[in-house]
């Protein structure tokens, strides 16, 4: 018979072991939850791949990429499908992609993690800091060294794709080491009415402003310019950083990492005067959210005089199923041009694409697999079949070769952007940077701040992030 | 045939004490211990998908420790939790995110409790009426805020258009200070006037109809029996069905991320929305489990309160 003290309460021992049992409970889940706890105590630094691609394995492997959701995204899987199989045949290429907004976030929560659904990692080139800072890519050098031909190679994009600590503006560091190789090229090319503003574009930036002028104010119903505004990505803040190269300004002094007093100083000043009471008045209403999509279908409707937008994103607008300016392609081109930016003081125009950088936390097999891809992909002839396939190569051959100047009216304009190229701070903050200025050249546009007032705050905001990414101790707004 | 074991007691505990194991059964299975052995698994999952990321969550936030850069997480004391008080931006975001639970639960309360008036008052259709206007709160908020962004874009929005038919010209719905915070206020209350609806519907249909059948026979108005009868009788459901909505509408995230990203600038900014760009965009881990650990204290105290309200209007 049992006792009836146990009924209702427990006794003393009963409840000891009970709550040693809950105690026990907490601490195997905390130990599940933390992992084996490795990560947490070792300062990260990104793990070296082999010289030497080692031995591939003869099983099916599925190679796994991640990127953003846009048309090279498709076109790199179905070509690395179509002809890496050709010499693997065992090798399968997924490309995930997820929304631009949530490409870094998809990325690093992974990297936090430890552990990566994917192999390669296309990282922005302003991602390389982060990654490899925090040691979540493998570090490239001694594979290139072997394995890629670097002397064919525009030396800026291979600094850009993947050298960390970045190089000056358009050199390369040959001593600094190498995380990531090219995958895709891009900047900015200007997208040009020619029956409305005729076959030769504008040279300069008050050119380029006076012709979308004209052109609104002649064809009702169409405004001058269409341009990214919008406060995700990075999308407004290319924008300015664009204008402020043209103007003459700079971003930072990387080498006394200074940003307040340089961005909005005379020439910062002077584009964002430029883009808010000079440009912003010839979009259309409504435009302040506009980036990629949205300003290729005010093109592709025929609602814009001048538009800017990214290279790579650009190959939709000749689709005749996409486009109300034509029934055929030939007719769509006879209506629209592509050209290099206007210049005004300087000849800036802004540096886009992506490397290919292999994860540190994919298995050794997929780690291996990752290599070889990447030195097959660096091939002069897979780069020519790349630029046929609608990509945009970064060998001096491949750009310079007729299988890319001849598959897309805009080709020929990212071979002559190349020496022309400035890229963002490639720096582990790069996230907050390109935040904080986004939302404030998005509020300046939008009439929520006053342009000068939005580019003092920049200039203050990202120097405190700056400034505190040295500092131990709370924070971190 | 035995007698039938009665399905509950008072004293469920002294029953089962002295009931006899069953034959086959260990003595030390104690019905206490199968209590136990059953409700352990929904315990543990509840330790470690709640209480675990709680518990851990405010340990790190009172560290240094960030989920992407590793290292160890350095003990800092209150120092993310005085940065995110003093902080002129999450002061900012504060007043949007008051502005918003206040413009978006009051517009819903207004609007979820009239339509409720007016279909308790109808005998037919009710039904079919009641489930047609439950569909926007069966939607996904990012689906409802993908299909309002289509429809409030300036140029080819749908709202637009209308506006423009009657003569009004185009608004910029999503990309200007007032009219973006109006507009996330507007999708809210558009899913979520349901809810206050089927709250306060159930209220009214439990108002006793021999109060309106007094109030008939005194010949009091239809104005006097609203303020006498029905809305005392309906308040104290309503207002929990308030407190719900506060408290949702509180962390808002998800309207705000697909319908102006925050923008225009930071002027929708929400406090969920600014925790996640520090979260995930600078990855300062220690500071966003302050500033989440803060708003579920936030939420928590103000709720007290509300439920003490609530108390004492029922003891009244």
């Amino acid at each position: 018979m049992r006792s009836p003290k146990r009924i209702g309460r427990m006794s003393a021992p009963g409840r000891k072991v009970r709550l040693a049992t809950a105690a026990m409970l907490l601490v195997a889940t905390t130990v599940t939850a933390c992992g084996d706890g490795k990560d947490d105590g070792e300062k990260a630094s990104a793990p070296k791949a082999p010289a030497t691609i080692p031995e591939l394995t003869k099983d099916p492997l599925t190679l796994s990429f991640i990127w953003f959701d846009w048309p090279p995204a498709k076109a790199l899987e179905a070509f690395a499908n179509a002809e890496y199989k050709k010499e693997r045949p065992n090798a399968t290429i997924k490309v995930n992609t997820v929304p631009n907004a949530n490409w870094h976030d998809a990325m690093f929560t992974q990297f936090a993690a430890r552990k990566t659904d994917f192999d390669i990692a296309i990282l922005d080139s302003q991602h390389i800091g982060e990654a490899v800072t925090n040691g979540n890519i493998l570090d490239l050098t001694d594979f290139v060294k072997e394995n890629i031909d670097v002397a064919a190679y525009n030396p800026y994009l291979l600094a850009a794709y993947g050298q960390f600590p970045q190089a000056e503006t358009g050199k390369r560091d040959e001593n600094a080491s190498l995380y990531g190789l090219p995958l895709l090229g891009d900047t900015w090319t200007m997208i040009y009415r020619k029956d409305l503003i005729g076959d030769k574009p504008p040279q300069t930036w008050d050119q380029m402003i006076a012709a979308a002028e004209k052109c609104q104010a002649d064809n009702p119903g169409v405004s001058g310019l269409a341009f990214h505004q919008a406060n995700g990505s990075d999308a407004a803040a290319v924008t300015y950083n664009t204008v402020n190269g043209v103007y003459g300004g700079n971003l930072w002094d990387s080498k006394t990492r200074k940003i307040d007093g340089v961005i909005n100083d005379a020439a910062g000043q002077e584009a964002m005067d430029v883009l808010v009471n000079k440009m912003k008045p010839l979009t259309a209403k409504g435009s302040g959210n506009w980036f990629i999509d949205e300003v290729n279908a005010a093109v592709a409707q025929g609602k814009a005089c001048i538009a800017f937008n990214w290279i790579a994103a650009s190959g939709g607008l000749l689709d005749p199923k996409q486009s109300t300016l034509g029934t055929t392609r030939e007719q769509i081109l006879d209506k629209l041009g592509f050209a290099t930016l206007p210049s005004q003081k300087t000849n800036l125009v802004p540096l886009g694409g992506m490397g290919m950088h292999v994860s540190a936390y994919s298995a050794t097999a997929n780690q291996t697999e990752a290599l070889n891809f990447m030195k097959w992909f660096e091939r002069a002839d897979v780069q020519k079949k790349w630029a046929a396939a609608g990509g945009v190569p970064s060998r001096t051959d491949a750009l310079e070769s007729p299988e890319f100047l001849n598959a897309g009216p805009f080709n020929q304009v990212y071979t002559d952007s190349v020496p022309r190229m400035r890229d963002m701070w490639n720096v582990p903050e790069y996230a907050r940077l390109v935040d904080i200025e986004n939302t404030n050249v998005n509020a300046a546009l939008n009439g929520a701040k006053k342009p000068k007032d939005a580019l003092d705050d920049i200039a203050k905001e990202q120097q405190s992030v700056l400034d505190s990414s040295s500092r131990k101790g709370g924070g971190g707004l | 045939m035995s007698e039938p074991v009665p399905l509950t007691t008072d004293h469920p505990g002294q029953v089962a004490s002295t009931t006899p194991p069953a034959p086959g059964r260990s003595r030390r299975l104690s019905d206490r211990w199968l209590a136990v052995t059953f409700i352990s698994p929904a315990m543990l999952l509840l330790l470690a998908m709640s209480v675990f990321p709680l518990l851990w969550a405010l340990y790190l936030s009172f560290t240094d420790y960030s989920a992407t850069r590793g290292g160890p997480a350095n003990f800092i004391g209150f120092g993310n939790y005085t940065a995110i008080l003093t902080s002129a931006q999450v002061h900012t975001r504060a007043l949007t995110t008051l502005i918003y639970v206040v413009g978006a639960v009051g517009l819903q309360t207004v609007l979820g409790f009239g339509i409720a008036y007016l279909i308790s008052r109808r005998t037919h259709g009710r039904g079919v009426l009641t489930t047609l206007f439950l569909v926007p709160m069966m939607l996904s908020p990012v689906v409802v805020g993908l299909f309002w962004r289509f429809m409030l874009d300036a140029q080819f929005g749908v709202v637009n258009s209308m506006l423009g038919s009657i003569g009004l010209g185009q608004v910029e719905w999503l990309t200007r200070q007032r009219t973006a915070l109006l507009s996330l206020i507007v999708v809210d209350t558009w899913q979520w006037t349901p809810f206050i609806m089927l709250i306060a519907l159930a209220g009214l249909t439990a108002v006793p109809k021999y109060l309106y059948e007094a109030a008939s026979i005194d010949r009091a108005s239809e104005w006097f029996r609203f303020r006498t009868i029905t809305l005392p009788l309906v308040w104290p459901l309503l207002l929990i069905a308030v407190m719900f909505r506060a408290i949702e509408a509180f962390r808002l995230f998800d309207l705000v991320y697909i319908l102006t990203n925050g923008g225009p600038g930071v002027s929708t900014e929400t406090l969920s929305f600014h925790i996640y760009k520090v979260a995930f965009l600078g990855f300062n881990t220690g500071t966003a489990s302050a500033y989440g650990i803060l708003m579920v204290l936030v939420v928590i105290v103000l709720t007290q309160f509300y439920l003490r309200y609530l108390n004492k209007l029922k003891e009244g």
